[in-house]
């Protein structure tokens, strides 16, 4: 069983805690045993805090990469938003002597010291993994199968991009979480656009709304198009954006889409034999209830 | 700053006549953002394949290659005082994209932390600063979670700073360190009463 330091951020464990909730299960049925970060706070979120200064952003990072440290083990996380702040901060950091020191000093007031001692991963990238888990042991973990069901995939940006400062090849066309959902016998389904942002990053969410929805509102046309059952993702402020902002595109546009948005870790949990309930799946803003009859 | 149709007053002008003036040239803002961007703005060609790839583009008057050529040209004031500045969704089509290697998403951050040492800066990015500040999160649980949580058998609380406050001193040192609580109170004041 490999052990890794579980990071929350914000939105997964207090909007979404079934996502939380099926990280910890799912991942302990394919030999991960995700860890409490004791202590972790907000990552913070790179586009509003980084906005407001780079330098804060890195030490605060720093802090909860520290924590992992003292813990000697690697942070796995969930959201694509803490994973630009976290992996990226720790990857700087480990290259940018300059950098780093300034950013121990500031440790120092609280007796912290950043040693680049760890790595950073997205759950979904070791799931991916041949080598930790792979899409074969995803496969034969499912109970009950998602045959049937057409389900689209929202990569989001901070997870795979900039490319070339990450290792995940094409951010054009890959196609390596659809392998993921093909793996729970649900189809997968292209779309128009795929690698569109959703609309809520860099602070725009808060900043012009319906600017922001108009972005996501693109993706739920190009959604429709494609005629799913489901929108999956891997990051819970995606998850946010085109979960309650379907209920905000009908306020402020007046058009339904009444599209279910699950996290993948909700979907591989529904697959595994885990009940709604247990995926507090209720506490979505957009009923799940269609795409489970299609399920269950 | 409430975002609003148009331009303010002294930007709308500028950009009225397109001439350039060699006053309002600031050659130590280009070597300002190169060096918090990390990347470099001044190889532009303009090509525009930034814009193409922007989500926020097609939507509004935000144009990508714009803020570079203002990197480049050492356009302070044009830059930080344009609205567009905050319309970035930091998605990195455009860095992803660009034939000459340069990181226009990490200019717009570096334009954003330059424009926040002089005050300009919508006030929702401060409320984040405010919220991390007093809960260690961003997007702190509420009552409706806590139930919810209790259901699924879990901590109301997150084993993050809510469930261990006792750490969330250290991260309002951190920040008090660069005095950024101070200055966010001060301007959301300014700004709301």
């Amino acid at each position: 069983m490999r052990e890794y330091a579980f990071f929350l951020g914000c939105i997964a464990p207090n909007r979404y805690p079934g996502a939380e909730s099926a990280s910890y299960k799912t991942a302990e049925k394919l030999g991960i045993k995700l860890l409490d970060l004791e202590g972790a706070s907000c990552c913070p979120a790179p586009g509003a805090f980084g906005s407001i200064s780079l330098e804060i952003w890195y030490a605060m990072a720093a802090r909860n990469l520290c924590l992992a440290e003292q813990m000697k083990k690697d942070i796995a996380l969930i959201c694509n938003g803490c994973y630009k702040s976290i992996w990226e901060v720790n990857h700087k950091l480990k290259h940018h002597k300059e950098l780093k020191e300034k950013v121990n000093e500031v440790l120092k007031t609280i007796d912290m010291e950043f040693k680049g001692t760890i790595d950073v991963w997205h759950l979904a990238e070791l799931f991916y993994d041949p080598e930790i888990v792979g899409v074969q042991k995803i496969r034969d973990s499912v109970k009950v199968s998602l045959e049937g069901t057409r389900i689209a995939v929202h990569y989001g940006c901070h997870l795979m991009k900039p490319r070339k400062e990450r290792h995940f090849g094409t951010t054009e066309h890959p196609t390596w979480l659809e392998e993921m959902v093909g793996a729970l016998g649900a189809e997968p389904v292209e779309y128009r656009n795929k690698m569109l942002c959703c609309g809520a990053g860099g602070g725009v969410r808060g900043y012009d709304l319906v600017h922001s929805l108009d972005i996501t509102n693109e993706k739920m046309i190009n959604l429709k198009e494609a005629r799913v059952d489901a929108l999956t993702e891997v990051c819970p402020f995606c998850q946010l954006q085109f979960d309650r902002g379907q209920i905000e595109i009908e306020e402020k546009f007046g058009v339904k889409y009444n599209l279910p948005v699950l996290h993948y870790c909700e979907l591989l949990g529904l697959a595994q034999g885990m009940s709604p309930q247990e995926l507090a799946l209720d506490l979505h803003g957009i009923s799940c209830e269609p795409f489970l009859q299609k399920v269950l | 700053m409430p975002r609003t149709k148009g331009y303010p007053e002294a930007l709308d002008k500028k950009l009225a006549d397109t001439r350039l003036y060699e006053d309002e040239r600031h050659p130590e803002f280009t070597k300002t953002v190169e060096k918090l961007s990390m990347s470099i703005p001044h190889m532009c060609y303009q090509c525009g394949t930034c814009t193409a790839s922007c989500p926020s583009a097609p939507r509004s008057s935000y144009r990508i290659r714009k803020f570079v050529r203002r990197a480049l040209l050492g356009l302070e004031e044009e830059a930080l005082t344009d609205p567009d500045l905050w319309l970035c969704t930091t998605c990195y089509s455009c860095t992803d994209r660009c034939p000459r290697d340069i990181a226009p998403t990490d200019v717009i951050m570096a334009m954003r932390n330059l424009a926040f040492k002089r005050d300009i800066i919508p006030v929702n990015f401060l409320k984040t600063v405010q919220a991390i500040y007093t809960t260690g999160h961003g997007v702190p649980n509420n009552d409706v979670n806590r139930a919810a949580r209790k259901k699924l058998g879990m901590n109301p609380e997150p084993p993050t700073t809510h469930a261990f406050p006792q750490y969330v001193k250290g991260i309002q040192k951190i920040i008090d360190y660069y005095e950024l609580k101070k200055n966010a109170d001060r301007i959301v004041k300014e700004r709301e009463g």
